[in-house]
């Protein structure tokens, strides 16, 4: 009925498709990460060593990433379950033995320090790619609160880190997988009630930081010097930046520390008031068109591991732009997330990466449905 | 395509899965498309996100780009102003009587202080706060015109550095150099000079005073306050860039301060002093003036008090020391305090009985100790119980009998009195160049049915003629009075201040007096020289004047009237309680012919006139001219 035949590979030839990399993708993250090199360099005020740092994690994305995309979508099925239970076992450790500042999400092995909570941004659809890669779709509503439960663990433990943000993230990110396998739209549309039914609960168990945060996302002027302070500077860094930009290294309000976390979460709002409306527009269709491409692939994707995978993948980047971008404009609580493939930080570069790496791999090894 | 065999048999595996509740078996071509739609949906909510976003970063980025511009700026940019140095204040003689010197506070800048209570827990380890400097920092705090937080003024080196050990407690306190007004002779010229303070929202409403933009120091009284605007000068600016914490990045601008112009004054500070020195334990005031182009040569208030302490934030207790003081200091008397003239008016009264031809020189009146008045119980007693006898005006003014002037003014009658007294200055400002100025009154009908609810008594008209009753004058309206009399209706507004000077420009600006000149209608120059030769005799003529018996001075001649107004009752003045003793007042002029200086002096229960304030003012006279005489023999 079905012939599996050759991967694509042989169709094309070059550089990217001897390497399986995707250069509609590559290309874009590259100068994604470009953008953040100089932003970086002008919000720090011409901190070579910090940049020279970020662009070290880059090269090691980018190594991540094509190792990935060697990688046969079949080995990752494979490795799927051991991955993500493994990765379980360390935020449970985090939860024990975490360092950090205020919430403990680092996790010391001596050698390296990382955030597991940031590789269950891939694990978590990776796993349940994978529960339903073998499956029927629609899924049965059994399989579906399996999937539930694959979700809600880690999302559970990264809250209790507390890191309200990348749990929202996850929790999401989990969502689009479930959806995306065919789950139906009352059915999703109920359990969404049922959850918003314990947000009472979520509220008692928040930290009071985060609750403050949320109340001064809902009244900004309750908090003007504290979070509200942070969002009232961001938005004024953007809407002094004008059209054009106050032009590199001219960024005021970034540079003279009015903005605060203006090289991870606000790099956004530093990159605007430099490089203006024009700039945040280029950057954002930069975003859309990462997006588009990876949706692209995932409908190309030849069986369910590959298109529920690649589609929650790029849907999942997205939505942490959207995060990202609405917390410094307003349109959402100030949580921690990072701006893809822009602010500094070495575990969330790397993750991103290795996710582009598991889109390419898909896209590249996809079998050919021979007529 | 699904043949028609194949959907049958998927019809039946369903049927078998449904009922064995069996996994379904997969269609891969229904999954793809059901994935490609739902990748589709997807793909249209992320263009959907994408557009509104760009929306809103339209809106933030272009649509409010000035606003949001104007905020940028506000935020990273601060004023600083850079305070201007105050003129110094001189006397006619060039002396010194306010200048500035350097000092230092310790003061925390408010853009380095996010939360005062915090702060203030953190002051109180370095140095003890008291609940009040607690409430005064607050209140700096809360102060919007502040930009700074005065934590100590004036700190001296010592105290500096017992605070510098611990300052990592609070790092923010520095010191800043401030230059502060200091006055040279701050108690026998508190009242002219005044003193500068902490703007007020007084001083904000005031529309005498101009209030530059950064200015934190103003006059607040005295001379200080009159000139504020000259001796102020403009504050310059400093614009700063600075980051998040305040820390200055950058000098973007600066626009130098604009120096004040510095004041020259009438005051002889010499005889300023010297006068002060002789009235210091009593109250009363003294003013001497030149009747020939109104400067003002000495204005004291005696007694006086430390401007100096207002300079610096003053402290409760020495405020409070002064507003309860009995002896009241803060009150400017030349200007504000208002005395019964006592027989100080009868010059004035006889003057204008003379005009009116009501009496004549020879008018005689026949004194026996008291003046009876028709449907009036109690007779007027004169102060001299044996009387006068018969005693034509002269020999009244000289001996100042009281009888006569009860006759005369019942002669004159209330509305022609208090009339022609308004000619003399009474009653009104005399306009000089302070604030604070009192009226004075002259009694009349109107005013007492006014303010009394009461028709004149013609009793009342018997007081106001021997100085007395409702009749008030300031002691500056006095002297003005008395210039009037000396210089034969030729008046000038009397002044403090003599010229200014721009020291940038170097350029002097004078006060003209030519120009607040004014010539005062005279009775017939006869019927002055009367009046003008009683007063010669009152102090010249031995055993008869009142103010006889004290020294010559030197080889001129003066003139003077003596004056004591009663205090509560006709006998009070026989108490030996001093607050139930008589004001003594004496008004002079010197040299009797060509007048150069008009003294007025009132002591405020001195006793009587004679006693108390002819001598102050024999000693004024004297002071003048032995200086005058030593000037001129220094030219020759």
């Amino acid at each position: 009925m079905i012939d599996y035949l050759e991967t694509n590979r042989r169709r094309f030839s070059g550089i990217s498709s001897l390497l399986y990399i995707d250069a509609k993708l590559f290309v874009p993250i590259v100068f994604i990460t470009f953008l953040g090199l100089i932003t970086i360099y002008s919000s720090s005020s011409g901190d070579i060593a910090l940049v020279i740092k970020q662009f070290t994690r880059i090269v090691i994305g980018v190594v991540v990433m094509i190792f990935l995309a060697q990688i046969n979508p079949d080995n990752l099925k494979l490795f799927a379950p051991v991955l993500y239970f493994t990765t379980i076992l360390l935020l449970i450790l985090v939860l024990l033995f975490g360092v950090g500042k205020s919430a403990d999400r680092w996790l010391d092995l001596y050698f390296i320090r990382f955030q597991p909570s940031e590789l269950m941004k891939i694990f978590v659809p990776l796993m349940l790619a994978t529960y339903y890669a073998d499956k029927p779709l629609p899924p049965r509503t059994k399989y579906i609160f399996i999937a539930i439960a694959i979700v809600i663990v880690p999302v559970l433990l990264i809250m209790r880190q507390p890191d309200l943000g990348t749990a929202l993230l996850i929790g999401m990110s989990g969502a689009i997988a479930i959806l995306l396998a065919g789950m139906s739209l009352k059915f999703f549309i109920g359990s969404s009630i049922s959850f918003a039914a314990l947000i009472p609960i979520l509220w008692m168990n928040m930290h009071s930081y985060q609750k403050q945060r949320v109340i001064t996302f809902f009244n900004p002027e309750s908090d003007p010097l504290g979070s509200g302070y942070h969002l009232m500077q961001s938005k004024i860094a953007l809407g002094s930046g004008g059209f054009f930009g106050k032009g590199l290294l001219n960024g005021t309000q970034s540079k003279l520390g009015f903005v605060p976390e203006h090289s991870t979460d606000f790099i956004f709002t530093a990159f605007g008031e430099e490089f203006g409306f024009l700039g945040i527009l280029i950057l954002m269709s930069l975003y859309l068109f990462i997006a588009l491409r990876g949706l692209s692939i995932s409908i190309k994707a030849t069986d369910n591991f590959g298109r529920i995978l690649t589609g929650t993948l790029s849907l999942t980047i997205f939505l942490y732009v959207l995060v990202n971008v609405g917390m410094v404009i307003g349109f959402l609580p100030v949580v921690g997330a990072p701006l893809p493939f822009m602010s500094y930080g070495g575990t969330s570069m790397v993750t991103l990466f290795a996710t582009f790496g598991i889109i390419m791999s898909i896209k590249s090894h996809q079998r050919i449905l021979r007529k | 395509m699904k043949t028609k065999a194949r959907s049958d048999s998927i019809r039946k595996r369903r049927n078998i899965e449904e009922k064995y509740s069996w996994d379904r078996i997969s269609d891969s071509d229904s999954e793809r498309k059901s994935h490609k739609s739902r990748a589709i949906v997807a793909a249209g909510i992320v263009l959907l996100f994408f557009i509104t976003y760009i929306f809103k970063l339209y809106e933030v980025q272009v649509s409010d780009h000035e606003y949001y511009s104007v905020k940028s700026d506000s935020n990273r940019i601060r004023i600083r102003p850079v305070q201007a140095t105050r003129g110094i204040i001189y006397d006619r003689a060039g002396k010194i009587l306010a200048e500035n010197i350097n000092t230092f506070d310790l003061i925390i800048k408010k853009e380095r202080i996010s939360d005062i209570d915090l702060l203030l827990q953190k002051l109180s380890r370095l140095m003890s706060i008291d609940k009040a400097k607690q409430e005064n920092l607050k209140e700096q705090f809360m102060n919007r015109r502040l930009k700074d937080l005065t934590i100590i003024e004036d700190i001296t080196l010592d105290e500096y550095s017992k605070i510098a050990v611990d300052q990592h407690i609070v790092p923010s306190i520095e010191l800043a150099p401030k230059s502060k007004r200091k006055y040279l002779s701050p108690l026998s010229t508190s009242h002219i000079i005044g003193y500068v303070g902490k703007v007020s929202d007084d001083d904000l409403e005031s529309d005498v005073v101009k209030i530059h933009e950064g200015m934190t120091e103003i006059g607040k009284i005295g001379l200080e306050r009159f000139y504020q605007n000259i001796l102020s000068g403009e504050p310059g600016y400093e614009k700063l860039e600075t980051d998040a914490l305040g820390e200055v990045i950058r000098t973007i601008e600066t626009k130098e301060p604009i120096r004040g112009k510095d004041v020259y004054l009438t005051i002889d500070l010499d005889m300023q002093n010297y006068i002060y020195e002789m009235v210091k334990d009593k109250e009363g005031a003294v003013v001497v003036m030149n009747p020939n182009n109104g400067d003002i040569l000495s204005f004291v208030s005696f007694p006086g008090y430390d401007t100096n302490l207002f300079t610096k934030s003053i402290s409760q207790k020495d405020y409070s020391g002064l507003i309860n003081n009995k002896r009241k200091p803060l009150i400017n008397r030349v200007i504000s305090g208002q005395y019964p003239p006592g027989s100080t008016l009868k010059p004035f009264i006889g003057l204008i009985a003379l005009d009116e031809n009501i009496i004549d020189s020879s008018k005689l009146v026949n004194c026996d100790g008291a003046y009876e008045l028709k449907n009036h119980k109690r007779p007027f007693k004169c102060w001299k119980k044996t009387g006068h006898g018969d005693a034509d005006l002269s020999y009244s003014l000289t001996q100042s009998c009281d009888v006569f002037f009860y006759r005369v003014a019942e002669l004159t009658g209330i509305d022609t009195i208090s009339e022609k007294l308004y000619k003399y200055g009474f009653g009104q400002k005399t306009y000089l160049d302070m604030y604070g100025e009192k009226d004075g009154l002259i009694p009349d009908r109107a005013w007492k049915r006014k303010t009394k609810q009461e028709p004149w008594y013609p009793g009342e008209t018997l007081n106001v003629g021997i100085g007395q009753g409702y009749f008030l004058a300031t002691p500056m309206q006095l002297t003005l009075s008395t210039a009037v009399l000396a210089k034969d209706g030729l008046t000038f507004t009397p002044h403090i201040l003599s010229s200014y000077q721009d020291t940038k420009k170097n350029k002097l600006y004078k006060y003209l007096p030519d120009q607040n000149k004014f010539i005062v209608n005279m009775p017939e120059q006869y019927h002055l020289e009367i009046v003008k030769r009683a007063m010669w005799r009152v102090v010249n003529e031995k055993g008869v004047g009142t103010a006889s018996n004290m020294k010559k001075v030197g080889n001129i001649e003066y003139a003077g009237k003596t004056g004591t107004a009663q205090v509560y009752s006709l006998d009070a003045g026989k108490s030996d309680k001093k607050q139930l003793q008589d004001h003594a007042l004496f008004i002079s002029y010197a040299p009797y012919e060509n007048p150069e200086i008009i003294v007025t002096v009132i002591v405020e229960h001195g006793g009587g006139g004679s006693t108390t304030a002819a001598p102050i003012a024999r000693n004024i006279i004297d002071f003048y001219m032995k200086r005058k005489t030593q000037k001129v023999s220094m030219h020759d």
